[in-house]
């Protein structure tokens, strides 16, 4: 077996097949397939063959794992005709859109006195007030800012599964799943490549007797399109760190799932209907309804929810059982599963987007916008933008330069209606750092007045955001149950949120087998995970001496796929990367900062194989 | 009407396997069901007098055989010749022969040679208004199908542990010889011998009561932060040797040996069900430190009853599947089975 | 003596073992539901084949391997991409149904039919593998009917292991009964092989061997011929999902004693 690194040579790598790269790989091949034989698209590489363009995803397949879209689509279907996107399974234009604030039918939801106060008074006048039905006030009206109509659902492995497919029949760009990339190469500080990870390697990383040393992946340009969490990404951060005022201190993890509704079911395709409120105020969810009685549903949890028990699978079946929302839901089936990780700062988490020869397109590009709620149709766009810039750099013989990059894709990018939004959605939600109601009130202020106005606040790095168990069970659980729950998951190996959840009131889930079944079952029914041999573990615990001081262990409890459980001797927990489905929640999830002002925890998320091989979701 | 042919070959000491003595009673109850039937019984071996003796009661109206040395050994190219020159001199329409090793290889080329049609791994046969239907599983034991063809001649081959072993007194049997003569381009292939699994080697043997699953969770950390594997290896041993049960294990504990990972020094591919494994057939199975969900739980489909031993209660590889679910500790557990299993 | 083979692999797409499967009624027979949004693998046990004979071709230089698929064109690229970057293969396309439902009599003629197609392929050198099963229909019959229309007369089915003798004939092992080996020796080539799992690990991906491969796979896509497959010989009563849910019995917070004696009198009873 070749233990020697070896090294090849193409034009474009691209890292991460997502929604941008897609953009991205779309726009470019299109434009080769009107001039194939136009010098300038030519491999300065392979003499004598078109330009070489690779990408390169971590994931089994591409299209696996994701999630369920509602978009406007105004840069999709600025790429694509309405005849071409109705080829899209499972895909549908929005019909019907509608908002919810759910009210807490269970009383353990954690509500502020004016929240409980606001709750009383829609109860009281429940009789008066139309919008009022099954514990849940609907909007009247949608806000605009917040209205998808004329835009699609989508089932987002679907549609990365179809351009993939048109991609790959062009025969001029090269898709490799399975293959996840390590980190970039450097020359100074130009990037020139990316190195792909090892394999035939212990979970320890220790070579086997199979060893292959990731190889080597030289390009002019680098196209960084792994999302927020990717370790592409991440490297480039830490070695430029972010331009001056911008952090990524915001997250979400969003928990979905991909339902077949009953046969009776009353929702129509292209439904769309968005909640918050409950299982906790500040956890916003969504159920969006495609063709053949399919929908994907699911709930973000924010980092700054101030809960060291921040539970996505428990919390989300508290959320489907809402009145609201159960009367669509049961007797309806779970067919798939998952969580991803969102970089919810937006714009102001943008990194330095071009350099050297590199460029960002996407989520990890600060393109996601939530104040819309919207992160596709934006990460497409700045992966058109980039192949705009591309081929204008590449007619014109220049190099790909930073100045080549901002002159090019950045100057579009600028001009766009992706950095106006940006720039609106910046603030809009910076209320929530003091209460739900303020940031609730924040967002629709900023809404209105198209950014104008914010209500102002200071945001901390996510660490800071884990209050200790003591203080947020105060009055509710009390401190001895807290110790056992926690001496009962180090004895087990597992975790202590449904222990804590119960003894704080949540009501036990009565499995129906069907849509209800355990976090156990949901990762071998609906999730579907699995982990190739020969790779390292990619979710380390950098500091063993944090993790034994850790009292809250909120990777535990966050953890998606219940891959991070306690150790017995409750210091550092265990990871089983057999279950891992990439969500990345442990990143964000930790109460401990890597180094002292650091915006990093001391949980590292490097790049690693496998997870969930679903492409419905 | 069907001309019903029922093939089988002798093993090394001359008589017939049980699946070909099951298979046996398939082709009987087919010959009654589909009125006005006849059987011909075929056989192929080194010496197949005894074999037909055996069968001699059978109901047969002609035996016919292929034998001497040529055809003691399972080998595609004379198998193929010798089957196919028995189903021409039976000129059957129905070729019923039992899901041996050696003749899941032999028949479809015979099939093929017959233009005839054929079906395998054949789990259940039945006649509904004179009409023939089988049932087998498609997608690995995912789904099953109940079918019928027209086509003629139809060859069957029959899966073990399906129909009842046929009984019947011992008889003198006429042979009607069939003689076969092989190219040299037929004997290209010597079979030079069989090699047996070492007498420690513990194997999925299909003569069991019991099929013992183990499970992943025997190698992982348990409440003391250690893996125990050399523990486990002794409490797994010491239930095979004390219930003599054969050995199955989940895919995933087969895949633990390339991730370096602490291993059970006797499990090899040989031992998975489910999955890319087999599909044992034993009355009786219990399972211990299993996760997984329909692919890998397909692996004892085939298991009567069945039990399982696990510490969660919702239990994918149980829940539903097993009839008994005992959450608890399996080192513990099969601990103190082994000590009552010495006691008794 | 070292020989070069033309080895030929067949195999095909099967669902991800992963996916829940459902059968439903098509226009020509059962189907399963959503058959074409399935994620697919490559069949496991036509991977393992796959696998030995790149393994043989790397140690018998001049050795060429062939991989040919009978499946949807759409599918079949897709699948390309997952393992087209494990070992070097030309792929030779027949753009047809992928379906376990099919009868392995019209997938034999299709596949034997490629076979013969091959240009420059020397007969005498040929090595046919294959799975000796398949995730989908699971018969075991396609590998000795493509060896009939080929003349091959030596055929091994459940193989997990394949040496080359010194004097070029080859030793090969097969599963037989009660988990034993039946070894033979073989004259040399032309043999086909249906492949258990072999003795290999799936060998790591490698971007170089992806990007070589891609070069044939993108023109054999592109002139994949339909493969025109009868499905009227088997007439299907029915094809349902096992109904038979068990009731579990669960027992739990009782003393481990408890549990092992009625392990105990269940394995006696």
């Amino acid at each position: 077996m070749t233990t020697e690194r070896q090294k090849m040579d193409v034009d474009i790598v691209c890292v991460g097949f997502g929604p941008a790269s897609a953009g991205f790989l779309t726009t470019l091949t299109r434009a080769i397939q009107q001039d194939p034989t136009a010098p300038h698209f030519q491999s300065k590489v392979m003499p004598g063959m078109p330009l070489q363009v690779i990408c390169y995803e971590r994931a089994d397949d591409i299209g696996f794992g994701v999630s369920g879209i509602v978009t406007e689509a105004k840069g999709i279907k600025a790429s694509f005709t309405a005849e071409e996107l109705s080829q899209i399974p499972m895909a549908h234009p929005v019909k019907h859109e509608e908002v919810y604030y759910l009210l807490d039918p269970v009383g353990a939801s954690r509500r502020s006195w004016l929240l409980k106060m606001a709750d009383f008074f829609l109860r009281i006048f429940k009789c008066i007030l139309p919008w009022f039905k099954n514990e849940a006030f609907q909007l009247p009206f949608i806000p605009p800012f917040m209205a998808k109509h004329g835009g699609y659902v989508f089932s987002m492995g679907q549609f990365t599964q179809w351009l993939g497919s048109n991609l790959m029949g062009s025969g001029l760009v090269q898709i490799w799943p399975s293959m996840p990339v390590r980190e970039p190469l450097f020359d100074s500080n130009r990037v020139v490549g990316v190195r792909l990870v090892d394999q035939g390697v212990e979970k320890s990383g220790k070579p086997t007797g199979a060893f292959m040393p990731g190889m080597d992946i030289h390009a002019a340009l680098t196209v960084v399109g792994d999302g927020p969490y990717g370790p592409v990404g991440q490297n480039l951060d830490q070695k430029f760190g972010l331009p001056e005022g911008n952090h990524q201190r915001e997250w979400a993890l969003g928990m979905k799932a991909v339902v077949e509704l009953p046969e009776t079911t009353a929702l129509k395709p292209g439904t769309v209907i968005h909640t918050f409120g409950y299982p906790e105020p500040e956890i916003f969810g969504f159920l969006y309804v495609y063709p053949n009685r399919m929908a994907s549903l699911g709930i973000f949890i924010p980092s700054w929810l101030k809960n060291p028990m921040r539970t996505g699978y428990r919390y989300l079946q508290h959320w489907m059982q809402h009145p609201t929302l159960w009367k669509h839901l049961q007797g309806a089936t779970l067919k798939s599963w998952g969580g991803k990780s969102l970089q919810e700062a937006g714009k102001r988490g943008e990194p330095f987007i071009v350099g050297d020869g590199f460029a960002r397109i996407g989520e990890g590009s600060g393109s996601t916008n939530m104040l819309k709620g919207s992160g596709v149709d934006e990460a497409w766009t700045t992966g058109v933008q980039l192949a705009e810039g591309v081929i204008e750099i590449l007619k014109t013989g220049k190099t790909f330069t930073k100045e080549n990059l901002e002159e090019t894709y950045l100057k579009r990018r600028r001009a766009s209606w992706v950095e106006q939004e940006g720039n609106i959605a910046k603030k809009a939600r910076d209320g929530f750092q003091h209460s739900f109601e303020l940031g609730f009130m924040g967002m629709g202020i900023s809404g209105f007045t198209n950014g104008t106005i914010h209500i102002p606040a200071k945001l901390k790095p996510v660490y800071e955001h884990v209050p200790s168990l003591e203080k947020y069970y105060q009055g509710r659980v009390a401190v001895d149950r807290i110790e056992k729950a926690c001496k009962e998951a180090n004895a087990t190996n597992t975790s202590m949120h449904d222990a804590l959840m119960d003894a704080a009131g949540w009501p036990a889930i009565q499995y129906d087998g069907k849509l209800l079944i355990s976090h156990q079952d949901a990762l071998l029914l609906g999730g579907k995970v699995q982990a190739a041999e020969g790779y390292a573990d990619h979710v380390l615990f950098l500091d063993g001496r944090k993790c034994e001081k850790c009292s809250t262990k909120i990777c535990i409890e966050m953890c998606s796929g219940q891959a991070i459980t306690a150790n017995s001797d409750g210091t550092v927990p265990l990871f089983d990367r057999e279950k891992c489905i990439h969500c990345a929640a442990c990143l964000w999830n930790c109460a401990y900062a890597r180094e002292q002002g650091s915006e990093l925890t001391n949980v590292d998320f490097r790049a690693g194989s496998g997870g969930l091989h679903s492409n419905i979701n | 009407m069907e001309k019903i042919l029922y093939l089988a070959h002798t093993q090394q000491d001359g008589t017939l396997p049980k699946v070909a003595l099951e298979t046996l009673s398939a082709a009987i109850q087919i010959t009654k069901d589909l009125s006005g039937s006849t059987m011909m019984v075929g056989l192929i071996g080194q010496n197949i007098q005894p074999a037909a003796d055996a069968i001699a009661a059978s109901g047969a109206s002609k035996i016919l055989g292929v034998s001497g040395a040529d055809f003691a050994q399972s080998r595609y190219g004379s198998d193929v010749k010798a089957a196919e020159a028995i189903a021409n001199a039976a000129g059957a329409t129905l070729i019923i022969a039992p899901a041996t090793s050696r003749f899941s290889r032999a028949l479809p080329g015979v099939a093929f040679r017959l233009k005839a049609v054929i079906d395998t791994h054949i789990s259940g046969i039945q006649t509904t208004g004179g009409t023939l239907q089988i049932q087998r599983w498609y997608y690995r034991q995912r789904m099953i199908a109940t079918l019928s063809r027209t086509a003629r001649p139809w060859m069957l081959l029959v899966d073990s542990g399906v129909f009842p072993v046929w009984q019947g007194a011992k008889g003198t049997a006429k042979v009607e010889a069939v003689s076969v003569a092989l190219s040299e381009k037929e004997q290209r292939t010597r079979v030079t011998g069989v090699e047996a699994p070492s007498a420690d080697a513990q194997t999925i043997r299909p003569d069991a009561a019991l099929l013992f699953v183990a499970g992943a969770g025997w190698t992982k950390k348990q409440p003391d932060g250690q893996t125990h594997s050399k523990e486990a290896e002794t409490l797994i041993l010491g239930l095979l040797h004390k219930a003599k049960a054969s050995l199955g294990s989940s895919k995933s504990l087969v895949d633990q040996g390339a991730e370096g990972e602490a291993v059970l020094s006797f499990i090899s591919h040989l031992n998975q069900v489910g999955q890319t494994g087999a599909t044992p057939r034993h009355p009786k199975g219990l399972a211990t430190c299993c996760h997984g969900e329909e692919p890998h739980v397909v692996g004892w489909r085939f298991i009567n009853e069945r039990r399982a031993v696990n510490l969660d209660a919702n239990c994918g590889w149980a829940q539903g599947k097993a009839d008994v679910l005992y959450v608890a500790d399996a080192f513990q557990v099969m601990k103190k089975v082994n000590e009552l299993l010495d006691k008794s | 003596m070292t020989t070069a083979f033309n080895i030929v692999v067949c195999g095909s797409l099967v669902p991800d073992p992963l996916q829940t499967l459902e059968p439903i009624q098509g226009p020509t027979g059962p189907a399963l539901k959503n058959e074409m949004m399935l994620p697919s693998v490559l069949d496991p046990w036509a991977g393992h084949a796959l696998f030995e004979a790149a393994n043989l071709a790397k140690h018998h230089p001049g050795t060429k391997v062939y991989l040919v698929s009978l499946g949807p064109k759409a599918k079949l690229q897709q699948l390309m991409m997952t393992i087209a970057q494990k070992v070097p293969f030309e792929f030779v396309c027949l753009d047809g149904p992928a379906s376990g439902f099919l009868d392995s009599r019209e997938v034999a003629k299709a596949l034997a039919s490629a076979i013969e197609k091959i240009p420059g392929l020397d007969k005498t050198k040929l090595l046919v593998f294959g799975g000796y099963s398949s995730a989908s229909r699971d018969a075991g019959t396609t590998m000795q009917m493509i060896a009939e229309q080929l003349g091959i007369s030596d055929v091994f089915l459940g193989a997990d292991e394949l040496k080359v003798q010194p004097d070029g004939s080859f030793r090969i092992m097969e599963r037989i009964e009660g988990g034993q080996y039946q070894i033979s020796s073989c004259a040399g080539a032309p043999i086909v092989i249906g492949w258990a799992t072999g003795n290999l690990p799936e060998p790591p991906n490698n971007p170089q061997v992806g990007m070589a491969n891609m070069r044939t796979i993108m023109p054999a896509l592109q002139k994949a011929q339909p493969a025109a497959l009868k499905t009227d010989g088997i007439q299907y009563a029915s094809v349902q999902l096992p109904q038979q849910q068990r009731q579990t019995k669960i027992v739990k917070d009782t003393p481990v004693e408890e549990i092992a004696k009625e392990i105990v009198a269940w394995i006696r009873s």
